[in-house]
């Protein structure tokens, strides 16, 4: 007889990006990535849906799913709500077993979580006060600067002398870019400044859990190539990044979904 | 005729004939307050969803709040002299200054007694900051909230301009500075008490004597003025006799604070604040109303902990915070709900015994009570405090210890790092630097904190887990 399969899936509600994945065992099936938008509860069932739809599935053929982000409480269909912290911790582990740091920066937030040698979280910082530190950062200088996101690492990685920014707080920076773009500094210098202060708030965040070998970086912002090497400057260490940095907080999530779902088959 | 607050003062456990008796008074308060029958109802709500009101004791301990708010509001209007102190204080002089007084007076820290009534209960604190930010303590200069309050409830007028403010500057600089603003505008005496925070990484348990005599010569001068401007004398005398009036509530607290550590907690952390902060806020109805209230407290919660019944699960992970907040039960709750008990607050754990048995003891008054801020920790320098937070942290074998420190102010934000960088290397427990807002929730909120308390609190568990396997 054919064993039913036991799918879940795990979902990550934040603030920019709604993120879902569909598990069977220790496969991923599917996945789906999309914009927030005005309503949580409505992204994260879409999300989840198109996910599903993706890996030709149904509702009805989830056995658990877990929720995180900072949207997480916000929609009815879950099990279980976990923090985006400790599903990104399971999410990176499953992928990059040797990680011990993970740097991760999402629209609205940004983290550092050192892992212990079992993978678990051993410590953390967070800034989601500020948006400084931030995707939010980078878009706001993307509209300065009449960029796509998407084309701003490419271009800052062209920069000869990257421009010094001194501002901490992002309302404070857009008028310091308006300032030096005003000077008749290049688009590449501009955008590699840009890169240079939000890696430097980043580093100086999470000097207080260290930085360890593996460092990973997840979360959209990690798709900007100039980040990257912006930030293994910063911290002086080769920074990985999973093949979809996006999905691992969900990656995470639907790992625990089937913890949870075996917890429970024990019972 | 029933009145508007009738409702409000039945549930916090004033009987019929006490509301005719303290209703007028009340009344007369609540119109200074501008709290109106719509923040009766606003009340009654965030009582009923913050408190533990089907407990007398928590019951009684709102009533003594309610009525150190009308003691304070009505203290002119009712021939007082006022006098004030700032947060955090030296313990010990206010009450000697109360107990020594031969006339009436109300000594007590406005700031924290309206963080707990009009924000705690009324939920209605923000119109307070904001006519401070009106009046000289402008919004986004990072101001300490508390001193804010100060200056909102004077130029509100809903507190009487005192006859004498004696500063917390020995540890707060901002304090000073505000109390000095506040003195060039109502005209009022205004005492500082200064110290030099200035202290050596390892020094603590020893001190420079000479911080002890400054700091000692600064209270001998305080204790002259009082004599001088209000014609009390504090003397040994006064202050054991203010110590022996306090002893009962100090008891009590410390049976409270050891019943909080039953497993499971038996009752939220916000109770066990509101009955600590009152030593802090008032030498009135912390003396009259608080033992009573903290007893009966203690004896409801005996039964609890007889019956296993607590607030949070059993095993729990038990956390070490540093206070919770004054204002906003909210992130308490919060706290709790994501499953630790939360019920030690720091500044209820006892100093260790081999710090107080120093051999250097002094003849003034002034110099015995700095020496005894000098060993308690605090004052001492960041050390001092990490040094405490150690030993705590050892006596009571709890899992977790949360710096929830002010995010304004210098001491505690500095401390944050070193605080957790020494407990995490000496003890081996993990320690989450929560930058957050003691005093006003307009910074922080609970919904804003909970993935890293949460985050905290699953690190905990999985801690206890692996090593209960």
């Amino acid at each position: 007889m054919e064993q039913k399969l036991l799918i879940v899936a795990g979902v990550d509600i934040g603030a920019a990006t709604v993120k879902a994945v569909i598990l069977d065992g220790s496969k991923v099936l599917s996945f789906s990535i999309m914009p927030t938008g005005h309503s949580v509860t409505q992204a994260g069932e879409s999300v989840i849906r198109k996910a599903l739809e993706n890996g030709g599935l149904s509702f009805n053929d989830l056995e658990y799913i877990v929720s995180t982000g900072y949207g997480r409480r916000a929609v009815s269909f879950t099990n279980k709500a976990v923090t985006e912290i400790i599903c990104h911790a399971a999410g990176v582990s499953s992928v990059i077993s040797q990680a011990r740091t993970i740097i991760d920066i999402g629209g609205q937030d940004s983290k550092v979580i050192g892992l212990d040698d079992n993978g678990n979280v051993a410590n953390f910082v967070m800034n989601d006060k500020c948006a400084a530190g931030t995707g939010r950062f980078l878009e706001v200088m993307a509209k300065v600067l009449d960029v796509e996101i998407g084309e701003m690492g490419p271009i800052s990685l062209m920069s000869k002398d990257p421009c010094q920014m001194s501002s901490t707080c992002t309302i404070f920076a857009e008028s310091e870019m308006v300032s030096l773009r005003a000077e008749g500094r290049s688009r590449e210098d501009l955008l590699a400044g840009v890169h240079k202060a939000m890696s430097r708030r980043v580093a100086i965040m999470g000097k207080s859990v260290g930085f360890r070998k593996e460092v990973v970086f997840t979360g959209g912002v990690a798709k900007n190539v100039g980040i990257k090497k912006a930030l293994e400057d910063e911290i002086g260490l080769e920074i990985l990044i999973p093949e979809e940095p996006q999905i691992t907080g969900a990656l995470g999530a639907a790992i625990l979904a089937k913890a949870e779902l075996s917890k429970l088959g024990a019972r | 005729m029933a009145n508007y607050y009738d409702g409000l003062l039945k549930l916090c456990g004033f009987e019929d004939d006490e509301i005719g008796t303290e209703g007028p008074r009340i009344e007369k308060a609540f119109q200074k307050l501008e709290l109106v029958s719509e923040d009766m109802k606003t009340a009654e709500k965030r009582i009923t969803k913050y408190h533990d009101m089907e407990l007398s004791g928590v019951r009684k301990l709102i009533r003594a709040w309610l009525l150190e708010l009308t003691d304070l509001v009505l203290a002119r209007d009712e021939g007082k002299k006022v006098v004030y102190y700032g947060y955090p204080s030296i313990q010990g002089p206010g009450m000697a200054m109360k107990v020594a007084s031969k006339q009436e007076i109300y000594v007590g820290c406005p700031d924290v007694v309206l963080c707990h009534t009009l924000g705690n209960l009324f939920g209605k604190l923000t119109p307070i900051l904001e006519t401070a930010e009106q009046n000289g303590l402008p919004p986004g200069h990072g101001l300490c909230s508390l001193q804010q309050v100060r200056n909102g409830g004077l130029a509100k007028g809903i507190i009487p301009v005192p006859d004498l403010v004696t500063g917390s500057s020995y540890y707060c600089d901002m304090g000073s500075k505000a109390d000095e603003l506040l003195q060039e505008v109502y005209g009022h005496k205004a005492i500082y008490v200064d110290g030099s925070m200035d202290s050596k990484w390892g020094e603590y348990p020893d001190y420079l004597p000479q911080r002890v005599e400054f700091l000692g010569a600064q209270l001998n001068k305080m204790f002259a003025t009082v004599k001088e401007l209000l014609g009390v004398e504090m003397t040994n005398e006064s202050q054991d006799k203010a110590m022996a009036t306090s002893r009962r509530l100090f008891r009590a607290l410390g049976e409270l604070t050891r019943l909080m550590m039953a497993d499971p907690m038996p009752i939220s952390g916000v109770e066990e604040e509101m009955a600590l902060n009152l030593t802090a806020a008032s030498t009135g109805r912390s003396i009259t109303e608080g033992p009573d209230a903290v007893e009966t407290l203690c004896q409801e919660l005996r039964e609890r902990v007889d019956k296993g019944v607590g607030v949070v699960e059993k095993g729990a992970p038990r956390v070490l915070n540093f206070a919770n907040s004054f204002s906003d039960p909210d992130i308490t709750q919060m706290m709790e709900d994501v499953g630790l008990a939360m019920s030690i607050s720091i500044t209820t754990v006892a100093t260790p015994r081999e710090y107080i048995d120093c051999a250097i003891t002094y003849s003034t008054m002034g110099e015995q009570r700095a020496q005894r801020a000098m060993i308690d920790g605090f004052y001492h320098s960041s050390f001092g405090i990490a040094k405490r937070i150690e030993a705590a942290v050892k006596a009571l074998n709890v899992d977790g210890v949360i710096w929830n420190y002010q995010f304004n102010c210098r001491p505690l934000s500095i401390t944050s790092h070193l605080v957790k960088k020494w407990v995490e290397e000496t003890t081996g427990v993990p320690t989450l630097s929560l930058e957050s807002d003691l005093y006003e929730g307009r910074n922080y909120s609970a919904a804003a904190l909970r993935t890293r308390v949460e985050t905290f609190a699953e690190m905990l568990r999985a801690r206890k887990a692996f090593a209960g396997a």
